[in-house]
């Protein structure tokens, strides 16, 4: 409810186009993290910490 | 959505994109420390164990060196004693050769003394040839004239023979015609007066005395041995028979003359000398004459 008393209409996307380019960048960054966790892990049996 | 949150969307997405590419980068071309690690530690222990070996080994080298340093030093005393010892007996071998050189120059010039006296005695012997080969030319000569000088005598031996066999049948015959005319004369007391010859009388050559002496010997004996190779026959005839040295004997073989035997050496057995005048090849029991 808005503080006017008058209820609060659902938050829609203005654009879709943001929220796919928002997707991307997560995406990126989660396939980064995933690519760097495989080489930290076959390569010192170890995730994020040092050996 | 304003604008200005577009904008830090965008921005957010490129600088994601950005940022994660490089990690991307930096995470995949990042080394394997572990397995570099691993490689390093084994090579280390490897070589760990290189060192073990090399320092063994250099033990026992020095260990062997030592030993052959010994013994070359041992060798080396030896061939020190051994290298004077050497050095002695060369000395005493130079000394040596000095003398051994000394000799060889000596004989060196007594060669060469040799070589000179055998070159001259060389030269003599040439000449001496030289001269040999004149003297039998002029043998060979000589005694073809001797040959034909003693067929000549041959020749004229048998003439005179011939001629005293007409002399004395001429006397036989004279003296029948002087006995005939005798005879005839007898009667009338007449005697044949002495013929006076024609030709005049000539003196006749004599022999010399020695010669006559040897005829008047008249000894006849026969040839006890011949040798051709040097030219002696010795005869039967010795000094108890009155043979001397100098004495010619003529050999015959039947009505054959042979040859002449001049005596060189006379003894109580036997008497040896010179074959001269060879006519025929003298045998062994040929009739040796001073008398033909």
């Amino acid at each position: 409810m808005s503080p006017n008393g008058q209820p609060k209409a659902a938050a829609a996307a203005t654009s879709n186009l943001y929220t796919v380019i928002l997707a991307l960048a997560f995406a990126v960054v989660l396939v980064t993290v995933v690519f760097v966790a495989y080489k930290c892990y076959f390569q010192y049996e170890l995730i994020f910490r040092m050996p | 959505m304003s604008t200005l949150t577009k904008i830090l969307i965008v921005l957010l997405t490129l600088s994601s994109i950005f940022l994660c590419g490089i990690v991307v980068t930096y995470v995949g071309s990042a080394d394997d420390f572990k397995q570099k690690n691993t490689s390093l530690t084994n090579k280390f222990n490897a070589a760990e164990e290189n060192a073990k070996k090399a320092n063994k080994a250099l033990e026992e080298n020095k260990t062997l060196i030592q030993q052959q340093k010994k013994e070359i030093d041992d060798q080396i005393a030896a061939l020190k004693a051994s290298s004077e010892e050497l050095q002695s007996k060369l000395g005493n071998v130079e000394r040596e050769k000095s003398a051994l050189l000394a000799e060889v120059e000596k004989w060196t010039t007594i060669t060469r003394d040799f070589y000179q006296t055998t070159e001259k005695q060389g030269q003599l012997l040439k000449d001496t040839l030289d001269e040999l080969n004149k003297l039998q030319a002029e043998q060979v000569k000589t005694q073809k004239e001797l040959k034909e000088t003693t067929a000549s005598l041959m020749e004229k031996m048998a003439i005179i023979d011939t001629l005293e066999t007409d002399k004395k049948r001429l006397v036989e015959q004279k003296t029948e015609l002087q006995s005939k005319l005798d005879q005839l004369l007898q009667p009338g007391g007449k005697a044949a007066a002495e013929g006076t010859a024609v030709t005049p009388k000539k003196d006749t050559a004599q022999p010399t005395a020695g010669a006559g002496v040897v005829r008047e010997i008249n000894l006849k004996g026969k040839l006890t041995a011949v040798d051709l190779k040097n030219s002696m026959a010795s005869i039967s005839l010795s000094s108890a028979d009155g043979v001397k040295e100098g004495m010619k004997f003529y050999v015959t073989r039947g009505s054959e003359f042979i040859c002449d035997v001049l005596i060189s050496d006379v003894s109580g057995k036997e008497a040896v000398g010179f074959i001269e005048l060879v006519q025929q090849q003298p045998k062994v029991g040929d009739t040796v004459s001073t008398n033909l």
